[in-house]
């Protein structure tokens, strides 16, 4: 008779073992590491370990007056410093109660849009170049780079702007930048078929994001989730909505959101939210106000004791600044509730009972800016 | 100015606070000034009752953060309501210089790091708290670099003389 063995498995010790990911890692985006306990190839846990680029930003606020300080937000988040930069003018503005010029709110919307767009593109092809597509990750940073140049004329820099003043901006904008502008529109809403065909169609991308990383409602209010990878998760909260600022409750728009809370959703809410953001600018270039672009405020400023938290909404999720002023020139102290910060924690709960690969793909949809996790 | 909805969530929130904690504590703020629609001052504890009774509300915590006042520390804690009306609530806590305040992570986990990092910046010790390590700066670090007494030197004096 015919005997089938099998082999005698009650010798072989499963045992878990950990692995570093980072923090010298090309696919986490910057210095960001991660320790994770592994069965096999099924993460046990994950445990993210932050720290490696720390300048002290909020120190250094206790060491400089209001205007030394302008450059550093933008430091924070380097892909969308922009709008930290301006963050930070509105939050003093608030604090002292200073009233922008509405030429400059718009100049302000225009390009923290385009911003918003050049960091969406870093988001979107990052994410997809960790699961293997490199092509769409060169057409992405051909785009962003129509969006540095265009910044470029305006701000005078590419990438560490400090073009936010306290009451305005630094300078007018161009006629050169506006025909940029609407260039730059046009060029994009057909390339945003294009990355539609190039990768939201592909079958390879949907098998490796689909309920890969499922994120709910309940674990995102409790973890202190925002941006996009909240409203893949179906909350429609954006600040610029809910908290409406600058000159944001002039422009129509909508807040995308999807149900599903895994990968594929929060990368459709990017893709989404490119065309809104570009419906914003088009519709601030079209109602470009003339006048002043600063108000008239003084060189030097002495905001009155008193604390203010001032949220926006960077391409990341919802920032908060805390500034608390003693009356004297430097502040007391400033504090910058980080989007990423609370993002990147939420991985230690949906990492478990993925797989190793899943966390490149979950780790690239929560799009994540290291410096600005540690400020 | 506050929505209608606004407001009912307002006397709702400010109400079942009392309850937890006490009326006189319970302030409210002026939005366009502040960012913040109500602040709630606490000596020492009480900021796990507060958690509960924000988190029953809907609320979620959105920062966590202290501030060095020489003679004590103060704990600030900003919550903010996105699912039913857009409302902040600042929570501040005056804790005496070597005291130990509970933590709220048991309520919300996200306050887990936001607690370390408090911890890690101003020497604050956390009771109840999971893990509470340093974070940002390194592991054997023996400062805590947002006190007010840490990197004073006589360079950074005379800046504050000629600026203050």
């Amino acid at each position: 008779m015919l005997t089938i063995k099998t082999i005698d498995d009650s010798n072989i010790h499963q045992r878990v073992y950990q692995l570093n990911l980072g923090p010298q890692h090309p696919s986490t985006h910057g210095v960001m590491h991660f320790i994770l306990t592994l069965d096999g190839e099924v993460v046990v846990a994950c445990d993210p370990h932050i720290g490696y680029s720390h300048r002290g930003h909020e120190k250094m606020a206790e060491n400089r007056t209001y205007e030394q300080y302008l450059p550093n937000p933008t430091r924070m988040d380097y892909l969308s410093g922009l709008i930290f930069n301006y963050g930070y003018c509105q939050a003093v503005e608030k604090l002292c109660g200073i009233e922008v010029p509405k030429r400059a709110e718009y100049i302000r919307v225009i390009t923290s849009e385009l911003n918003r767009i050049a960091s969406h593109m870093i988001g979107i092809m990052d994410f997809v170049m960790g699961l293997g597509a490199i092509t769409p990750f060169v057409y992405g940073w051909d785009d962003r780079e129509q969006i540095l140049d265009l910044l470029e004329m305006v701000c005078g820099s590419r990438l560490t702007y400090s073009y936010g003043r306290f009451g305005g901006v630094r300078n007018d904008i161009t006629q050169e930048f506006y025909d940029g502008t609407r260039r730059f529109i046009d060029r994009m809403r057909k390339r945003l078929k294009d990355y539609h065909d190039l990768i939201t169609g592909n079958i390879i991308f949907i098998k490796r994001s689909e309920n890969v990383g499922v994120l709910s409602k309940e674990t995102a209010l409790e973890y202190g989730v925002t941006g996009p990878t909240l409203r893949g998760s179906g909350v429609p909260y954006d600040v610029r909505k809910n908290e409406p600022y600058s000159a944001y409750p002039e422009f129509e728009f909508e807040i995308p959101t999807r149900e599903e809370g895994d990968c594929l959703a929060r990368y459709l809410v990017r893709m989404a939210e490119l065309e809104q953001s570009l419906n914003i600018i088009e519709q601030a270039l079209d109602r470009l106000p003339p006048g002043p672009i600063r108000a008239d405020v003084p060189r030097f400023i002495t905001p009155p004791p008193g604390e203010v938290y001032f949220s926006f909404e960077s391409a990341r999720g919802a920032v908060g600044f805390y500034i608390v002023s003693d009356g004297s020139r430097i502040p007391y102290r400033i504090k910058v509730r980080s989007p990423s910060f609370s993002n990147v924690f939420v991985m230690s709960k949906i990492c478990p009972g993925h797989f190793l690969a899943d966390v490149i793909a979950i780790f690239g949809s929560i799009d994540v800016t290291v410096p600005e996790i540690d400020r | 100015m506050p929505t209608p909805g606004q407001k009912r969530l307002l006397a709702d929130v400010k109400s079942s606070l009392s309850r937890a904690i006490g009326e006189a504590q319970i302030e409210e703020r002026d939005y366009r000034r502040t960012g913040c629609h109500l602040e709630v001052r606490l000596e020492g504890t009480g900021m796990r009752r507060a958690a509960r009774c924000l988190k029953e509300k809907g609320f979620h915590l959105e920062m966590v953060t202290a501030l060095d006042l020489i003679e004590a520390f103060e704990l600030v804690y900003t919550y903010f309501n996105y699912q039913d009306q857009n409302l902040r609530v600042l929570v501040r806590v005056r804790l005496a210089r070597e005291a130990k305040p509970y933590s709220v992570s048991e309520i919300f986990p996200s306050a887990i790091w936001l607690e370390r990092e408090v911890y890690d910046f101003f020497g604050i010790r956390f009771k109840e708290h999971p893990n509470l390590t340093r974070i940002i700066n390194p592991d054997d670090a023996d400062y805590f670099p947002l006190l007010k007494t840490f990197g004073k030197t006589k360079f950074t004096a005379e800046i504050d003389d000629v600026l203050c």
